[in-house]
C-alpha cells in the first residue's frame, strides 16, 4: 500500500494530486509534502483527492494541518473530490464548513481567484 | 444436542500491530462484509470504522512497547454485522499530541467511529486490554415504521 503523490503547477496554484489509501501510516508522507510545499512558497494548494480510495481522521488532520499552515501565509487550501465515500467522511466531522470542496480542478482554482 | 439457534458466521484475524498491516485488513473487512450481503455504503463504513479502531490500538500498543497481535472477530449476525477488536494494551494510553496545526487523531477518530456504526462500546479486559465492539445494521428497509 502506498501513497502517489504529484504536483503540477496551474498559475498561482499548486495543485497536488493524490492516489491511493491515506491512513495512519501513508498519511505521514502527506504531510511532509504539504510542509515542502509551504516552505518553498506555494501558499495556493488545490489537493485533488479524486483518486483516493480511503480517508481515515490521520488524513483529515493533516489536511487541516495544511490549511492552518497556508492561512498563516494568508493562503488557501482547496479540495477537489466527488466520492461519496470520502466526502461522507468531511460531513460527519463537520469539515465541509471548513475546506472549499469542488467538483474539479478549475472549478477550485477559479473559486480560489474570487 | 442440536440448537434452534441458528450458526453466526465467524472470521478470526490476528495481526501484528504494525500500521502498514491495516490496508491488509481493511481488505478483508470488505471482501468478509460483501459476503454477508451488506451494501457497498454499509461495506465503506465498516472500513473506515475498523480501520480507526485498529489504528488507535496500534498506536497505544507502539506507546506501551508491545508488539502482542490485535484480534478482530467478525460475526455475522442474521440482522446486523458485528466486529469486535481486542487488543492488550495497557488502561494508560499514549498521549494525543496532535503535529503542529493538526487535530487529535484518537479523538476524532473514535468520534469518526460512533458516527459511522451503532452500538459502540469499549471495556477493559481482564489481565489488561481493550475490547471494542460495535455492529452495523443490515435490512433497515425491512424494518417497520418508528413509532410517532
Amino acid at each position: 500500500m502506498d501513497l502517489d503523490l504529484n504536483v503540477r503547477k496551474e498559475g498561482d496554484h499548486a495543485v497536488l494530486g493524490v492516489g491511493g489509501e491515506i491512513d495512519v501510516y501513508t498519511a505521514p508522507k502527506l504531510r511532509e509534502k504539504l510542509i515542502e510545499l509551504v516552505s518553498d512558497g506555494e501558499y495556493h494548494l488545490v489537493v485533488d483527492l479524486e483518486k483516493v480510495d480511503f480517508l481515515d481522521s490521520t488524513g483529515l488532520g493533516v489536511l487541516v494541518g495544511g490549511l492552518k499552515r497556508v492561512r498563516n501565509h494568508d493562503g488557501s487550501l482547496q479540495l477537489v473530490c466527488t466520492q461519496e465515500k470520502i466526502l461522507k467522511i468531511f460531513r460527519i466531522t463537520g469539515l465541509t464548513k471548513v475546506f472549499p470542496i469542488h467538483s474539479s480542478v478549475a472549478d477550485a482554482i477559479s473559486d480560489s481567484a474570487e | 444436542m442440536a440448537s434452534s439457534e441458528p450458526a453466526l458466521a465467524v472470521v478470526h484475524l490476528e495481526f501484528p500491530p504494525e500500521p502498514a498491516l491495516l490496508g491488509t485488513v481493511r481488505l478483508v473487512v470488505g471482501i468478509v462484509a460483501r459476503k454477508a450481503g451488506v451494501d457497498e455504503e454499509g461495506v465503506e463504513d465498516l472500513k473506515v470504522a475498523v480501520s480507526e479502531t485498529c489504528a488507535v490500538a496500534v498506536g497505544d500498543l507502539a506507546w506501551a512497547g508491545l508488539s502482542t497481535p490485535i484480534e478482530l472477530d467478525l460475526v455475522e449476525e442474521p440482522d446486523r454485522f458485528g466486529v469486535e477488536v481486542r487488543d492488550r494494551a495497557p488502561a494508560e494510553h499514549a498521549p494525543s499530541v496532535p503535529e503542529d496545526g493538526e487535530v487529535d487523531d484518537r479523538q476524532f477518530g473514535l468520534a469518526l467511529v460512533g458516527a459511522l456504526v451503532d452500538g459502540l462500546h469499549s471495556t477493559m479486559l481482564e489481565g489488561g486490554g481493550h475490547s471494542t465492539r460495535f455492529w452495523l445494521r443490515r435490512g433497515l428497509e425491512e424494518l417497520p415504521p418508528p413509532l410517532t
